[in-house]
């Protein structure tokens, strides 16, 4: 049974659609991650479902219920903010508990459910400060005990780490992770990092312009992206695109650009289309030789920076006669230098092309 | 040199307070002397008395006129405070068909002189058949669209996440105004009350016009009457009275003295 399910929704702000014939179900205890660019409408599509934005056409459910008109009260669902809209002249056990006074529920209940709350976030030693005297940190896990506390149907997440550095989101990253696992309650988390994205979430929506690009699994969109938008958007670092046409000769389907000539598998369906196509390629997937011969299949490339992270390193080289300037992670031990030749490597099966339209060909397997 | 100078501006300073200060002062300390210290710029009266206040209660009801002023500038704040931050709120917080035309017509509001409408509003009052009641000086002051612009102001610097959590939690509007906005905005609420509180305690035109029984009058038009029409007799009595109109509002003013000062240091600082 979907636990939220969207039906057709529609939102336009005056002249302007935000949101376009939205259709989506949520399964019971899953963490859908929505994530896009400012402006996507991924904010929007998750206000709608709390109640803070009408719907303008469409139908939202949540548990099979029609909730598409009532207010945010009446629909069992407890959100987290980006700024965490604490009460700042509440202590934190007032901010925890007002929803729940406010529902007239049992004080000894309220008393329970701040206790639990706050012993599993760790916020006991603070429930009588007020938000003004906690860290960033401590203020994000006090928005998430007041949703906690509701024990609501649907968890709403309103890009809860933004406003974290980059240390404590990665921490908070992998608490709210395991925090739902146990809890096993529905949620849908809306951000713009797709490294949270990825890591967090069940499914995946890719959101553009206020329509759905793709849903799936995380690898899923990784490994097989429906069109360029989302390929460019998932995975770091990004894709490397390369613009040209395909030719065929012998039966062997190769894509050329001025200067550049990579073999392609057979299994790649053109459908007959041959002009204006773009070559997507991860830098992950490339194989860099510092001082070999570009084999078959292989590229010759100028390197003009390389970024050594440690573990990783980007190589940055220019191919071809216009140049492109493509990127490759590498992991050897032997590094090569700028201005120094090298031999890339594109293993066929690797290689993603995308239409005039922007749409990926498919593989036949 | 620099305590010197320092020195020298303290003594400049004080100097200019005591110009301010004195004759509150004086007059306070006048109250309390017989007629024959009158002369005398001595802040200690010779011999302390109390006879200016007996007189002056005696010959006027100035109990009944504390308990009237009281009466509707109490009123008029809390109607300001509750009703005014209630629109402000709409205005500032509520997506509404016809907020824009609100907003300009509360603007417009204050571009009006108050002379302009005294006439009309006198008229009004008239052929309502108020004149000599609580509800005449009292109906004309319950909006104030000053205090909403002021408070409207306010209201729009507090963060939306704020109102999305709270009608999370299950408020409704009134309720998010009441428990999250008032405690919230004390800087400006006391700011706005105590400006209406003052405005109202010290209005003399409007009850001259609207009200002639004495037992309705307000102090100040009591204090009016009573000191321009030669009832008090002498200084002492006239200056007595006076007394008894600024007494209330120098105490409101040091109770809310902390915020007011906040709130006036604010206004130039937030954006």
């Amino acid at each position: 049974m979907p636990s939220v399910s969207f039906d057709h929704v529609r939102k336009t702000f005056g002249e302007m659609t935000v949101v376009e014939d939205f259709n989506l179900s949520v399964a019971d205890g899953e963490l859908l991650v929505l994530v896009g660019g400012s402006g996507s409408g991924k904010s929007t599509i998750l206000r709608m479902v709390a109640g803070l934005e009408e719907v303008t056409s469409g139908t939202i459910r949540i548990d099979e219920r029609d909730v598409t008109a009532l207010a945010p009260r009446a629909r069992d669902v407890a959100m987290v903010f980006q700024d965490y809209g604490l009460y700042p002249h509440m202590t934190v056990r007032e901010n925890l508990s007002l929803g729940l006074r406010i529902r007239k529920i049992d004080p000894k209940e309220i008393d329970r459910r701040v206790t639990w709350a706050g012993g599993m976030l760790g916020l006991a030693p603070l429930l009588d400060r007020k938000p003004k005297a906690l860290s960033g940190g401590q203020r994000q896990r006090v928005a998430m005990g007041r949703a906690m506390v509701r024990e609501p149907k649907v968890f709403l997440f309103d890009e809860p780490l933004s406003n974290l550095d980059a240390g404590l989101r990665a921490q908070m990253r992998i608490e709210i992770g395991g925090l739902q696992r146990r809890l096993k309650t529905t949620t849908i988390y809306v951000t713009h990092d797709q490294v949270e994205a990825m890591t967090l979430g069940d499914r995946i929506v890719v959101l553009a312009d206020g329509r759905i690009q793709q849903v799936g699994h995380p690898i899923a969109l990784y490994r097989t992206p429906v069109n360029r938008f989302v390929a460019g958007f998932i995975g770091t670092p990004t894709m490397n695109f390369v613009e040209g046409s395909l030719q065929r000769e012998n039966g062997q389907l190769t894509f050329a650009a001025e200067g550049v000539s990579v073999a392609l598998s057979g299994n790649m369906s053109t459908d007959g289309r041959s002009e204006k196509v773009t070559l997507g390629i991860r830098p992950e997937d490339l194989r860099v030789d510092p001082a070999g011969d570009s084999a078959a299949g292989g590229l010759r490339g100028l390197v003009v920076l390389v970024e050594r992270l440690g573990g990783t390193s980007h190589v940055h080289f220019d191919v071809g006669s216009r140049p492109h300037r493509l990127m490759a992670s590498v992991t050897n031990d032997r590094l090569p230098d700028v201005g120094e030749t090298i031999a890339v490597h594109v293993p066929p099966q690797h290689v993603h092309l995308f239409g005039a339209d922007g749409q990926a060909f498919s593989r036949s397997t | 040199m620099r305590t010197l100078r320092r020195i020298g501006l303290y003594v400049a300073l004080g100097l200019a307070a005591l110009t301010f200060i004195y004759p509150f002062l004086w007059m306070a300390s006048s109250t309390f002397k017989p007629r024959e210290e009158f002369g005398s710029l001595a802040l200690i009266p010779d011999h302390f008395t109390l006879d200016n206040y007996r007189t002056m209660w005696a010959r006027a009801p100035f109990g009944r006129a504390l308990l009237n002023s009281t009466l509707v500038a109490t009123t008029i704040t809390l109607s300001v405070l509750v009703f005014g931050s209630m629109t402000a709120y709409a205005m500032a917080r509520l997506r509404f068909r016809g907020r824009p035309a609100l907003n300009a017509a509360t603007l417009g509001v204050l571009l009006v002189p108050g002379q302009l409408t005294l006439i009309p509003l006198y008229t009004l009052i008239v052929q309502l058949g108020l004149i000599d009641t609580y509800p005449a000086l009292i109906l004309p002051y319950l909006f104030n669209a000053t205090a909403i612009l002021m408070m409207r102001q306010f209201f729009l610097q507090i963060p939306q996440s704020l109102i999305d959590a709270a009608r999370m939690d299950g408020m409704s509007e009134l309720r998010i105004l009441f428990t999250i906005f008032w405690p919230l905005s004390k800087p400006v609420l006391s700011i706005v009350a105590i400006f209406t509180f003052m405005g109202s305690w010290n209005e003399v035109l409007w009850p001259l016009l609207v009200v002639r029984d004495e037992q309705l009058m307000t102090l100040p038009q009591l204090l009016t009457v009573f000191a321009l029409g030669g009832g008090a007799g002498s200084v002492g009595v006239s200056l007595a009275s006076a007394m008894v109109l600024v007494v209330p509002v120098v105490i409101a003013y040091m109770f809310l003295q902390r915020n007011f000062i906040e709130s006036m240091a604010g206004a130039g600082i937030k954006g």
